[in-house]
């Protein structure tokens, strides 16, 4: 072993209290980076993961203008014919008055959403089915499935009820129908149904008098890296149509654009973070540059050149950055392991979407490495200047 | 081997001006062992950190082994150190993270000849009397031990001068008995030249010559009505 790196060990781990101090600094920069992500990033994807499972995809297909007016089953058919594409679904949406009386009481509540659904083909596109905690997806045409929120302003609307359901359809005209409540939806986060109502898509289209008419398609990729090129290769096939498709970062981008500037903060925070641990070890390589002042003297007097002495010191910078990236993220993927184990969710209803980022993970701790040696350079500069001399008169 | 010339080294400026060696000329043969002596504050200890290439002269010229030490950059007088000189400190001045037998290797080390080193390391350690402490920590054993493990440290690169400042001056008085023999034994054996600053003149006995240093002046001899002056 070359004598300098041996020294900088040396020097290093016998002055235990300041090692533990330097190597913890590096430690707790990089756990607040993967603390962060855990969390916030975990937050972020739980939301991407739960909008494009309930309601966008992976890729979400409107019509630039009105609604789409072209044969869903058609389009349907094309998509899941792309070997990327593991489903899709239509969906038509509007806003519908709902009534139900109860034990004598009139409920009755304005502007909720309603949304219609080929049950068949949703529940294979989306996972809206998983979150009906009681009774069943919509199964019939006179089938309602009330979001939790929904049925709690109905005055408590249960699996069997019988509710009325008003819309305005195209020409103005209010069309009523009676729908029987086969289930509740209820989801964590709050991106499910729990404030909707859904009903089949032909009886929401009888109603608004829109035939054949989509809102939406919701295609589900079983290769979510492959919706831009899925989407592209779409608007393609039909140049003539006034189709938008949107991926979901796109389609989502109004709602997650002031979470991601959120992240961004966060991120920022962790990285002052790092910052801070690189200052606690340049403080802390000052002292051991000063502790070892005799010894740089001794040193520099039976002939060590200032380049070995600097050495010396970016190796201990090398050493207390590797031994703190390792144990902080070893540190941080427990933490991680933790998450993902626990299902940690967020304020207890959200399930985190934990995700092993290795790109990042290895990045924060070369990085984390990177300042280590960083913080090292003016201290052991510093010790290059110190004449032998006047080093060896220090006790 | 060393010839001093005119060699002058004047601390601070103006009123605060001081003249620590003032216009020393000498020379020094291979083998010689020479004490320099002197009261406290005399110069002695400039004197021998001139030769020792750790301050830089005023003025003067020393030359060692034919060389002009005052014209080498600062990696140059490392290796130059490293190579030709050898050091003996008054406090041993050992690296306390280093065993006994890394200290000793550490000279050759930073040379970067790592071939015999260690054997020759453990054959000094063995000449010193210390080859069953060689993996000790150097700040386990004595002070005598320390500065007889000082002594190899300074030996092992085989330099041309070895240069001892005050090397029994934290030492009880048997412990100084020992250290003064084991140096004048490797001065005979290795035909070393040993310039030895000191207070305590006496327990060295019979030496090859004595310096005194007086008001930063060198005298050759330490009898003041027979001093003479050396300039």
């Amino acid at each position: 072993m070359d004598y300098r790196l041996r020294l900088a060990k040396r020097m290093l781990f016998n002055k235990k209290s300041s090692l533990i101090g330097a190597v913890l600094a590096v430690t707790i920069g990089i756990l607040v980076i993967h603390v962060n992500f855990v969390i916030f990033q975990g937050l972020f994807d739980a939301i991407v993961r739960d909008i494009s499972d309930y309601r966008n995809g992976d890729i979400l297909v409107t019509d630039d203008a009105d609604y789409i007016d072209k044969s869903d089953l058609s389009l349907v058919n094309w998509f899941e014919r792309i070997p990327y594409v593991e489903a899709a679904t239509p969906r038509l949406s509007s806003t519908a008055e709902i009534n139900m009386t109860k034990n004598g009481m009139r409920f009755e509540e304005t502007r909720i959403p309603i949304v219609g659904v080929d049950p068949f083909r949703d529940i294979r596109a989306s996972t809206v089915h998983e979150t009906v905690s009681e009774g069943n997806y919509v199964f019939s045409r006179n089938s309602v499935v009330l979001g939790s929120n929904v049925a709690k302003d109905l005055g408590g609307a249960q699996v069997g009820d019988s509710v009325k359901v008003k819309v305005v359809d195209r020409w103005g005209e209010d069309q009523i129908r009676r729908f029987t409540v086969s289930g509740i939806a209820k989801s964590p986060g709050g991106q499910g149904f729990d404030y909707t109502a859904v009903v089949h898509i032909d009886t929401l289209r009888d109603m608004m008098s829109r035939p054949g008419d989509t809102s939406s398609l919701m295609v589900k990729l079983n290769d979510p890296s492959k919706a831009f090129e899925v989407k592209e290769f779409f608007l393609r096939s039909f140049p003539n149509d006034d189709f938008l498709a949107e991926t979901i970062e796109e389609s989502a981008e109004q709602q997650l654009a002031g979470f991601r500037s959120g992240i961004a903060m966060i991120n920022m925070i962790g990285y002052f973070g790092m910052g801070s641990s690189a200052f606690a070890i340049l403080t802390i390589q000052i002292m051991l540059v000063n502790g070892k002042t005799k010894e740089i003297g001794i040193m520099r007097a039976i002939g060590a050149k200032r380049k070995d002495i600097l050495l010396i010191f970016i190796f201990q910078g090398m050493i207390i950055g590797a031994i703190g990236a390792g144990v902080g993220t070893a540190a941080g993927l427990s933490y991680t392991v933790y998450a993902d184990v626990t299902k940690m969710s967020f304020n207890n209803s959200l399930p985190l979407e934990v995700t092993y980022n290795w790109e990042k993970i290895i990045q924060t701790a070369l990085t984390s490495f990177a300042l280590a040696i960083i913080a090292s350079l003016y201290p052991s500069y510093r010790a290059t200047k110190k004449l032998p001399v006047e080093a060896m008169r220090t006790v | 081997m060393l010839e001093i010339n005119n060699l002058s080294k004047i601390y601070g400026e103006g009123e605060n001006k001081v003249k620590a060696l003032d216009n020393v000329s000498l020379s020094i043969e291979q083998g010689e062992v020479v004490l320099i002596v002197g009261s406290s504050g005399s110069g002695k200890s400039t004197l021998l950190n001139m030769i020792g290439l750790l301050d830089q002269p005023t003025n003067g010229k020393i030359f060692i082994d034919g060389t002009n030490t005052t014209t080498l950059d600062d990696n140059e007088i490392s290796s130059f150190r490293n190579k030709k000189l050898g050091f003996i400190f008054q406090f041993s001045n050992l690296l306390t993270d280093l065993s006994v037998l890394e200290n000793v290797l550490l000279p050759r080390e930073i040379e970067g000849t790592n071939n015999t080193a260690e054997k020759d390391a453990r054959d000094l350690l063995k000449t010193v009397g210390l080859e069953d402490q060689m993996y000790k920590r150097a700040n386990k054993i004595s002070g005598g031990q320390a500065q007889r493990v000082a002594i190899a440290r300074g030996l092992i690169n085989k330099p041309s001068i070895v240069l001892a400042d005050e090397p029994t001056g934290n030492l009880d008085s048997v412990s100084s008995e020992t250290i003064v023999q084991l140096m004048k034994s490797m001065a005979k054996k290795l035909n070393q030249t040993f310039i030895i600053v000191t207070h305590e003149k006496e327990i060295f006995g019979d030496v090859d010559r004595v310096i005194t240093i007086k008001d930063g002046k060198a005298f050759e001899g330490d009898q003041p009505s027979k001093m003479e002056v050396l300039a």
